[in-house]
């Protein structure tokens, strides 16, 4: 990586600018460690941490063993200690053996410690299905950091949102969930370094009639389907949330209360899932000027598939216009 | 005789590409199951593919530092009509389809 | 533990460990058992390098070789009585499974993403599913083998508890060490005595990362000693000595004395998954260094040298090995996938209305043909 000589504008896959982030990151702040299972040599199982441990040196960019408790533990450590780690578990489900050190701990030091000791560790969390992977390598599980009191998620859905906002979240004085969609690590886009836009939501296309609102790998997909539902005369906005938490009200509500109409739409199980904090934010502002429930458009309730079902799984093109149709005929009374 | 493709696979955990290093086959040669075809190089590995049929080769595709998107064709067999079989199945990541049409009233928006 | 007269718990401060146990030695083993172990290993190794070769081919989305791994988990798994004990895998023990006998296109299906932990019957082969999560399954198998303590204990109970136990063999490696769930397993299976074999296969590598940057001593056999908990550390790319060691620290478990730590020193010859890339973190130079002989070959060797097989049977072996392969390769390829409604009919014993009703909105809206 050649950062110098960046130009304003490159493309770059999702991994790759990832890698770049992290290494101007690196290299801006001495305090920054890089570190996980397999991320210095190997250059991470996706190639994200390529090359970083020989680019800043293997104190900064680390392999652990095989102990994703002692991962976590370890950044909460180092935070404590004055550092700014950026820790990977090395698939979604691999967080769960790390969970009581990211609820009974991240989550919680800066405020027992009455902000004494602040947390600025990035948890980076290869996220979400849809690359027929072993079991527990296709989990989303959004809620459950969300639900996580002193938590922060934050989720991309292109190169340019996963470079932009690893910046911002690394740079955060608070713990960061950084949910990377594993499906979308090798898809390419124009990437702007300079770009500061990183707060908030942002609308990723433009629409008059309904609202889809989706984060991560159904960001793509949400805009397949809008330029479908051009063919039968219906405008659809598109809503990337990227911050899952916060959840960035104000832009949900600017863009339902002009289209009045919203679909939510995410991988994991519908019971308790993100979808409906989403919709109640919706309902909460938008209840006068809504023509129709929110909807939503979900993973099941059901364990992550095997590759074979995973399509049955994951919300469908046709799962998403069969939720904007409800949506479109529905009629009050 | 029929025509059997065999489309690049995904070589490992959602990879959509490879580069081609190396051809070890030419169009024409007569090839044996698992008999190494190509060196290519992924963003995580380089490997050989070994041959998924026996067949003769009929076309490959891609020259040396040429890249291949997974489910692309990679090369092409001529066998025998009653050896054409299926190989595996590729996801692809091609035009989206739909199955389903909306239907709205939207004079009163 | 000795104590000092009037210091209380305090007084056993200063006196040494206790002793651990020796655990009972095993007769060698037969030349028609080395010869069943060799055929095994044959088969294992053709069925290994034909599932890489799959991958490549599209046919699998991933696998995880265990190459040079075929004496450890073929000499276990042989080892074992397949009628009450009960095998905890992680997901690279084809080599176990086809020991027990599992049918290996229901144990691949877990590779041609059928199905996650695979589509055999884990009660009946008595090996749980394919486990993803390392570590995962060993404190699953704790529980089971305190069961069988539980189970032998209870009054009226059919089973003769002077016949000895059901053991547990949980399978884990040298990355899996790390784990604090691995800690956890010994040391409430050391406190309990339950039935537990710990079998390691410390193969050098857990993906990347070298066991001397993993496991802190270098031993995962001399954590034993800290649960007084009898340890075993073998050559585990010689089969006997894998056979004669799992033996022994079963025939100690299943007496009701506790359990056993075995740790096969191998080494994984291939990468860690067909995803891997072994040439960014080690050379030729280092595996060609740090493997050592290969167990098929050694095994090979020794039957041959000794007289107890010809060669005629090792080219029966290759050729049965070859056969077998073609065949898990057409059964596989058969596979189609597993009907959607399993999605949602094996989450419970008994479904919920709301599962239901999303299983008709999905037959509505998804179900293809």
């Amino acid at each position: 990586m050649a950062e110098a000589m960046a130009p304003a504008t490159r493309e770059l896959s999702l991994q790759q600018a990832l890698n770049l982030a992290l290494s101007e990151l690196l290299a801006e702040d001495p305090k920054v460690l890089v570190f996980g299972e397999d991320v210095g040599a190997l250059g991470g199982v996706f190639r994200v941490t390529d090359g970083l441990a020989a680019k800043h040196g293997s104190e900064r960019v680390f392999d652990t063993p095989l102990a994703e408790s002692s991962i976590l533990g370890l950044a909460i450590g180092l935070a404590m200690a004055g550092f700014r780690p950026v820790p990977e578990v090395q698939f979604d489900g691999f967080a769960y053996p790390a969970m009581s050190q990211i609820v009974t701990q991240l989550g919680r030091m800066h405020y027992r410690s009455r902000g004494a000791l602040r947390m600025p560790v990035t948890l980076r969390v290869p996220s979400f299905g849809g690359i027929r992977a072993p079991e527990n390598h296709g989990e989303s599980l959004e809620a459950v950091f969300a639900h996580v009191p002193g938590l922060k998620v934050a989720c991309p859905a292109d190169p340019q949102q996963a470079y932009t906002l690893l910046k911002a979240a690394v740079r955060s004085d608070d713990p960061v969930i950084f949910m990377e969609p594993k499906s979308r690590y090798w898809q390419k886009g124009a990437v702007v370094t300079e770009s500061a836009d990183w707060a908030g939501a942002r609308v990723a296309r433009v629409g008059r009639h309904l609202t889809l609102v989706a984060w991560g790998a159904m960001v793509a997909r949400c805009l397949q389907v809008a330029e479908l539902a051009t063919e039968d005369g219906v405008d659809v906005e598109v809503v990337d949330l990227r911050w899952l938490k916060p959840i960035d009200t104000e832009s949900l509500a600017a863009s339902v209360g002009k289209t009045r109409r919203a679909v939510v739409v995410h991988e994991a199980p519908l019971t308790a899932g993100l979808g409906a904090e989403v919709a109640q934010r919706i309902t909460e502002r938008c209840f006068g000027t809504l023509r129709a429930p929110v909807e939503r458009v979900t993973g099941f309730d059901v364990p992550y598939p095997s590759g074979d079902l995973e399509d049955e799984y994951i919300p469908s093109i046709d799962r998403i216009l069969f939720g904007i149709q409800r949506v479109l005929e529905y009629r009050r009374g | 005789m029929a025509e059997i493709p065999f489309p690049l696979p995904d070589l490992g955990e959602g990879l959509i590409e490879a580069t081609v290093l190396e051809w070890l086959v030419a169009e024409g040669d007569q090839v044996e199951r698992n008999q190494p075809l190509v060196e290519v190089e992924t963003a995580k590995s380089a490997l050989e593919l070994p041959s998924p049929q026996a067949g003769r080769v009929l076309k490959v595709y891609g020259a040396p530092g040429e890249v291949i998107p997974v489910g692309d064709p990679l090369i092409v067999f001529e066998v025998p009509d009653d050896a054409a079989g299926i190989v595996g199945t590729v996801p692809a990541d091609g035009a989206p389809t739909r199955r389903v049409r909306l239907s709205a009233n939207l004079d009163d928006d | 533990m000795q104590r000092v007269q009037g210091l209380g718990r305090s007084g056993a401060a200063g006196s040494a460990a206790p002793p651990v146990p020796e655990l009972p030695a095993v007769p060698p083993m037969t030349a028609p058992e080395l010869r069943e172990v060799y055929r095994l290993m044959s088969s294992v190794r053709r069925l290994d390098e034909a599932a890489v070769a799959w991958q490549r081919q599209g046919i699998l989305p991933a696998y995880a070789p265990l190459l040079g791994q075929e004496a450890a988990q073929v000499g276990s798994a042989f080892a074992v009585d397949r009628e009450r004990d009960f095998l905890f895998p992680t997901y690279r023990e084809a080599g176990v499974a086809r020991t027990l006998g599992v049918d290996m296109v229901e144990y691949m299906s877990t590779h041609r993403a059928t199905w996650h932990g695979g589509l055999w019957d884990a009660a009946e082969h008595r090996l749980a599913p394919i486990q993803a999560v390392v570590a995962g399954s060993v404190l699953h198998a704790v529980g089971w083998a305190h069961g069988q303590r539980l189970a032998a204990a209870s009054p009226g109970d059919p089973q003769d508890p002077v016949g000895g136990l059901g053991v547990a063999v949980a399978y884990l490696g040298d990355g899996a060490s790390s784990q604090g769930d691995v800690h956890e397993a010994m040391n409430i299976a050391a406190v309990f005595a339950a039935p537990v074999v710990f079998f390691v296969q410390n193969n050098g590598w857990a993906i990347s990362v070298p066991t001397e940057r993993q496991v802190a001593g270098g031993s995962v056999a001399a954590r034993g000693a800290g649960y007084g908990m009898p340890a075993l550390r073998i050559d585990g790319n010689d089969a006997e000595a894998v056979v004669s060691a799992t033996r022994r620290a079963l025939a100690y478990a299943r007496a009701g004395r506790g359990p056993v730590i075995v740790e096969a020193v191998t080494y994984r010859r291939g990468p860690h998954s067909t995803a891997d890339d072994p040439g960014r973190y080690r050379t030729l130079d280092d595996e060609r260094r740090d493997a050592g002989a290969d167990p098929l070959e050694r095994l090979r060797a020794r039957l041959l040298g000794e007289g107890l097989a010809n060669e005629a049977f090792v080219a029966e072996c290759d050729a049965a090995a070859a056969a077998e392969a073609e065949a898990v390769r057409e059964g596989v390829l058969a596979l189609g996938p597993r009907p959607g409604a399993e999605m949602f009919d094996l989450v419970f014993a008994e479904p919920t209305e709301e599962l239901l009703r999303q299983k008709a909105q999905w037959r509505k809206e998804s179900e293809h043909g």
